[in-house]
This record gives structure tokens, sequence and C-alpha cells, in this order.
């Protein structure tokens, strides 16, 4: 998938995710859930698939799609939040709202998903 | 007081979790970059300028290791109800966390507080030479606080106002909100 289909697919979620607090039937006060981030979308769960949104406190959302009954997805999108912090905002050449094309940032989430990835069929044997 | 001593206690957990520089060649880069300031910019207020507008792109990058960093070492972090907890945090752990150092806070209002700095890591071997004895030297920590706090929707202009090299006795940073900003889809889809 191409970046301009990422870039369309992200702002789609960030509208959806925004028009979701608006249109929930309990409207939390400010519209910040107890966490202190916005409300909005957290989980979509549809036949083959579960998407989870973690929103931080600064308005960043970190979404991610996975098989449903994977474990830890929680633990993962902190995770991928504290390599964000460490090796895209660190980069002297990513300007923030970009697309994120750090060498380091790609190898931190490609090795936490393969370590979580094996965590879990440990855990199923 | 133990929302304060908490909030020191989890500053220095944090402190303990982050590698850790060289204070001296911290300070001397520092200096470095200072001196290439004034070299490029003729007039003080300039200089400050720009100290600000570098401190604020570092500040918009701190807040979310901060707060991420935070979550993994398990350090809670409850929502700030008051201008009053933001100003803890950013003193007691926020400055504690990236400098080591933590900061007082005083004078706390509704629309505003002062971070009081001790030490300051920033000015370990500086003296201001009479043509810039009015030289802000430490700006970069306005432009933090900005950065840091207009990322979690607060608006504010710091300023400051006391420093050990123009011959007070301790740091002064006055933080003013200007306006707290909202986030959300915006006023065309809101219910009538």
């Amino acid at each position: 998938i191409g970046t301009n289909e990422w870039l369309r697919i992200g702002s789609t979620f960030h509208s959806l995710h925004a028009i979701a607090a608006e249109a929930a039937p309990r409207r939390l006060p400010g519209n910040k859930n107890s966490y202190g981030a916005d409300d909005g979308i957290e989980e979509i769960e549809a036949g083959g698939l579960v998407l989870r949104c973690f929103q931080t406190r600064t308005g960043m959302k970190f979404v991610i799609t996975a098989e449903p009954g994977t474990p830890d997805i929680d633990y993962v999108l902190r995770e991928i939040y504290v390599l964000y912090t460490d090796c895209a905002l660190k980069d002297p050449f990513y300007e923030l709202e970009m697309p994120i094309r750090c060498e380091l940032f790609a190898q931190g989430v490609d090795a936490l998903i393969e370590r979580v990835e094996k965590a879990a069929s440990i855990g199923k044997r | 007081m133990s929302k304060s001593t908490s909030a020191s206690a989890s500053g220095h957990a944090l402190w303990t979790k982050m590698p850790k520089a060289n204070a001296e060649l911290f300070a001397l880069t520092y200096g470095a970059l200072v001196t290439e300031l004034v070299r490029d910019y003729e007039n003080i207020p300039d200089i400050h300028q720009q100290l600000e507008k570098i401190g604020h792109s570092m500040g918009v990058r701190c807040v979310d290791e901060f707060l991420a960093k935070a979550e993994l070492a398990g350090v809670s972090l409850p929502p700030c109800g008051k201008l009053k907890d933001t100003a803890e945090m950013v003193a007691k752990m926020g400055f504690k966390m990236f400098l080591g150092v933590t900061a007082d806070v005083a004078h706390v209002t509704d629309s505003g507080f002062s971070l009081l700095l001790q030490e300051n890591p920033l000015s370990l071997f500086c003296e201001l030479p009479e043509q810039y004895a009015q030289l802000k030297y430490s700006n970069l920590y306005c432009g933090v606080v900005r950065g840091a706090l207009e990322q979690v929707n607060l608006k504010v202009e710091c300023t400051f106002v006391k420093d050990t090299l123009h011959g007070d006795e301790t740091n002064e940073i006055k933080v003013e909100l200007k306006e707290v900003l909202q986030d959300g889809a915006g006023d065309d889809y809101k219910e009538e």
C-alpha cells in the first residue's frame, strides 16, 4: 500500500475517531477519557480482525490491526509509543506529522513484533 | 504534601532509567550553541527568540518521551485537574527526568506559575561578558516548556525573570497560561 493510501486511511480514521466521540451515547466531560487523552474509537472488532487504537495525551494515535484473540495488544501499542519517542522523535531529520521513514524505528518495531509473536507461540504450546 | 513527594519520587525513578551524558560535555555543547547564535545574530532579542525556537522544537518531542517512558516505568500520571498539577509535573518530573535537577513551583494561580531552578546544568561554566550582560543564556528552557505544554493543549508564554548569571539568587521562569486549546471534531459536528 503506497504512502498516499496510508495517509488517506490515517486521516479517515482520525476523523472517525473524533466523530465517534460526538456520536457516542454517553459523552465524557471535555471529551477526554479517564486516561486524559481524547475520547474516541478505542477498539473495532470485525469478522477476521481486531483494530485497536491507543491515543496519547499529546493527540498522537497509534493504530494496530491484528487477528482476533491476539494477546497483549495494549503492551505492543505502548512499546511502539516508546520506540516512537526514542527513534523517530530523536531523529533530527524527522519532521513532526510527516510519514516516519526512520530505519531505527522500523527495525525496533520489527524486533518488537517478532518478540511478541515468539512469546505468543510459546504460550500457545 | 504527599502528592508532591510522590511526584519527586516518580521523577527520580524516571531519571534513573534515562541514559546519562557527561554534564560538562552537555554544558559546554550548549555554550558552543549559544556562542554560535551570538555570532550569527547581532542583537540580543533575536538570540533570545532563536533559543526559544530551538527549545520549542525540543519541547514538543520531550513531552511524548516523558509520557511514554512514564507509562513504561509504571509511573502513574493522573490527568492534571488544575494548573498546579501541571506545574508539579513539569517541575518535579519533567525537569528531573531530563536534567536531573528538580525545580520548585511558586506563585501558582489559575493562570500561571513560576518555576524556580536552584542549579542550572546549562550554565555550569558560564560567565556573561559586559556587552552580553543582559543575555538570557538559558532561554532554551522557556521554549522547552512552551513546546511541551503546547502538545497537551495548553498554550503558554514563558519568560525568564530571574537569572543567576545576572546576579539573582535563583533562576525563575514565569509561565503564563494563555488558553486551553480544544481538540476534536470541531464545532461543525457538535449536536445542536
